[in-house]
Formats: structure tokens, sequence, C-alpha cells
């Protein structure tokens, strides 16, 4: 949105500086976007003026707001690099194959609540159009859950009566594990699924982040996938101890796999929205630096124009009482 | 093949997994003694907004799941009820 003014803020002062203006017009009346009635000596550079208060006003905001950032991302990074560790045996364990082939596939897509962090969010929708493109066919079925307002906004727009769910608000509180896991829990409660693909940011530093799909099967599915032999199959070599059934163990893991992976990929994502927030308004405040800069620039040659407009005056009347 | 071995009696009261282990969870943070355990209860707030669609269109209802720490048995057997 800052960047959006500034643009717009550019654009006037672009077209007039560009455009050269009839000899008579006085070369300060460039400045102003209303167009100074011809014959008028003065020019107020009060409009100038209030642009480069406006501006200025803007950098500052951006810069706060890049602070602010920095310190929100400082606080979830190492909340994000220590979730690491608890989808990692998971993968070990069961492996996260997305060439899988289902019947009913749930793409959750995971954005924020919030803007002004970079294109994070249109990255990730348009990753979840993609996966739904790809796993359409005969007789399968493909849903979407959203997390975050933003993508449920673009989404809403082209895939109305795919949405199986849609949640907000998630960041109100600090982010912990005990939500995460009671909305996962939601999900699989309300939700049929074969395979959960799981949409998201993930961060690798504070300018880059990549977006990742992660799969979760369905215990069904993994019984099925571990007859095809592979990393599944070896699955029976492993002995169970205590009462329960390796079909009960596997629905166990499956839950717990799908909450474990969506604690991650929500962590990821927040610090990568912050992350895009800092570079964002980092390039805002520096856009709105250079805009000051030429904004100075013209503001000093209308002056200037002013002051000379009036000593010629002052001069050629002097000469005409003269002579 | 029908349920040999009996299923355990949280999978039987219609709880999953996940909110089995939070509930075992709460347990132990309620065991810490003080200063520490007011440090753990924050790590157990919830709060989101969730709502199903029907029909390309979201349900008005607000299911706003706001747990606080000691009332997380109760809230899981109310909500479990209200989804009946």
């Amino acid at each position: 949105m800052a960047m959006a003014a500034l643009r717009r803020e550019g654009r006037r002062f672009a077209a007039p500086l560009i455009s050269s203006q009839p000899m008579t017009a006085i070369r300060s009346s460039l400045i102003a976007e209303e167009q100074t009635p011809l014959g008028l000596r003065s020019i107020s550079t009060q409009v100038v003026r209030n642009r480069m208060k406006s501006v200025k006003n803007i950098q500052k905001i951006t810069k706060a707001m890049k602070m602010v950032a920095a310190s929100k991302l400082r606080a979830i990074q190492t909340g994000a690099e220590n979730s690491r560790g608890l989808w990692q045996p998971f993968t070990a364990l069961l492996g996260d194959v997305p060439s899988v082939d289902v019947k009913k596939n749930v793409i959750v897509t995971i954005s924020s609540d919030k803007g002004l962090c970079g294109g994070i969010n249109s990255t990730s929708v348009k990753i979840s159009k993609a996966i739904h493109k790809l796993t359409a066919g005969p007789e399968k079925e493909t849903k979407y859950v959203i997390l975050g307002e933003k993508a449920k906004a673009q989404l809403i727009r082209d895939s109305r009566k795919d949405i199986e769910l849609s949640i907000t608000e998630l960041q109100k509180n600090p982010l912990n594990y005990t939500q995460v896991s009671v909305l996962a829990d939601d999900i699989l409660k309300n939700v049929e699924y074969d395979a959960l693909r799981i949409v998201f940011n993930k961060f690798h530093s504070v300018v880059s982040f990549i977006p990742t799909m992660s799969t979760v099967l369905s215990p069904e599915v993994v019984e099925k996938e571990a007859e095809s032999g592979g990393k599944l199959g070896e699955l029976d070599s492993y002995e169970i101890e205590g009462g329960e059934t390796k079909g009960e163990i596997l629905q166990n893991l499956a839950e717990f796999q799908f909450s474990c992976v969506l604690f991650n990929a929500i962590l990821e994502n927040a610090c990568s929205e912050q992350g895009a927030r800092m570079s964002a308004m980092d390039s805002s405040s520096r856009n709105a630096g250079e805009m000051l800069d030429r904004l100075t620039l013209t503001y000093n040659r209308t002056r200037q124009a002013s002051i000379t407009t009036e000593l010629i005056e002052i001069i050629s009347g002097a000469s005409a009482l003269e002579g | 093949m029908a349920s040999n071995a009996a299923v355990p009696f949280w999978r039987a009261a219609g709880m999953t997994y996940i909110t089995y282990s939070n509930i075992c969870a709460n347990l132990v943070r309620n065991c810490l003694k003080e200063p520490y355990k007011t440090e753990a209860l924050t790590r157990e707030k919830v709060h989101f907004a969730v709502s199903k669609w029907v029909d390309s269109k979201p349900q008005k209802s607000s299911m706003i799941r706001i747990f606080l720490d000691l009332g997380f048995l109760r809230c899981a057997i109310r909500s479990d009820t209200e989804e009946e």
C-alpha cells in the first residue's frame, strides 16, 4: 500500500517533468499538477512542500515497520528452527512422497493475515492453484483449506466451490504447539482426505523464502503404498510393542505427523512473512528517500525561479523609471 | 477385519491422538512448580476463528475456540458434543 502511494506520487512528478511546456508558461509551472493559469507570475512552493512532508512521513513509517518486523523475526526464528526436529523423524520413517496418486487431495494453503509483506502470499496461492490443476482428473477431488486472510481473498475469486475450511486470526497470541494441534485436530475432523498437501514458504534466510509443499498421507494410503514397497514397505520390519496393531499405530502416527508438519509450516511461514515485510519496507524507505531527493531539487528550482522573477521585475521597473 | 484387540479408551470415546496427547501435556504442565508453571501455561493459549464452507459460502457459525489453560478438558468435551 505504501509502495502504491509512492508510485502514485512519482507518476505525478514524472509526467509534467517530461512533457514540454509552451514558452509562455513559466518554467516553474511544470511542478504543479494543477497547471497555473497563464500570466500568473508567482508560483506557490506550498504544493511541493506538502508533497515533501508527506513523503518524509511515509519514509518514517516504513522504517519503523522494518524495525518491528526485524524484532518479530528474531523472536520466531529460533522457534522455527527448533520445530524442524519435529517432522524430520517422520520423514525418515514414512518418507515424503509428493508424487503419490490418490483420489482425495486436500491442499492446505498457509498465508498471512496482514499485508505489506511482499509477494509471499501470491506465490503460495500460485503454487496451490498449480497443485490443484496437477491433481485434478476423473474421479479425483481436490479441496482447499485456507489459513490466513490473504490467501482467502485470492482464492475466493476463482475457486470458491473448492474451499472446505477457512481459518483466520491465527497470530493473535504468540504461536505455540497447542494452538496448531487443536487446529490440526479440527481439520482432521472436518475434512475427508487421502493425502494432505501443505503449501507454505520455507524460511532459508532473511532474503530468501522458498515455496514448499509437504505431503502427509492418511493411514489407509500408507498401507496401500506399503504394499508397493519402497520406504513404507520396510515398516513391517519394525517390531511393535504394546497391545496395538499396526493399523492403529499408523493412524496415531499419521495424525501426529500432520500436527507436527503443520506446526513447522506455520512457524516457517510466519518467519518468511516477517522477513519479506522487512525487505519490502526497506525498499519502500529507499524509494521514499530517492523521491525526497528529486522533490528537493524541484523545490529549489521553483524557489530560485520565483526569486529571479521578482528581481527581474524590480530591475526592469527601476530601469523604466530612469530612462 | 473387525477390531480384535480393544481400541484404546480414548479412541473409543472419539478423541484423536492429537487431543489425547494435548490433554496429557496439559496434565504434565500442571505438575510444574510455580514460576515455571505460569510460564508453561502461557504456551497453552489457543485462539483462532474457523469457518466451514458449504456451497461456496462460509458458515456464519462462530467457532472461535478460546481455551484457557485449565479449562482444556472441559472445553474439549464441550466442543465434541457441539459437533454432534
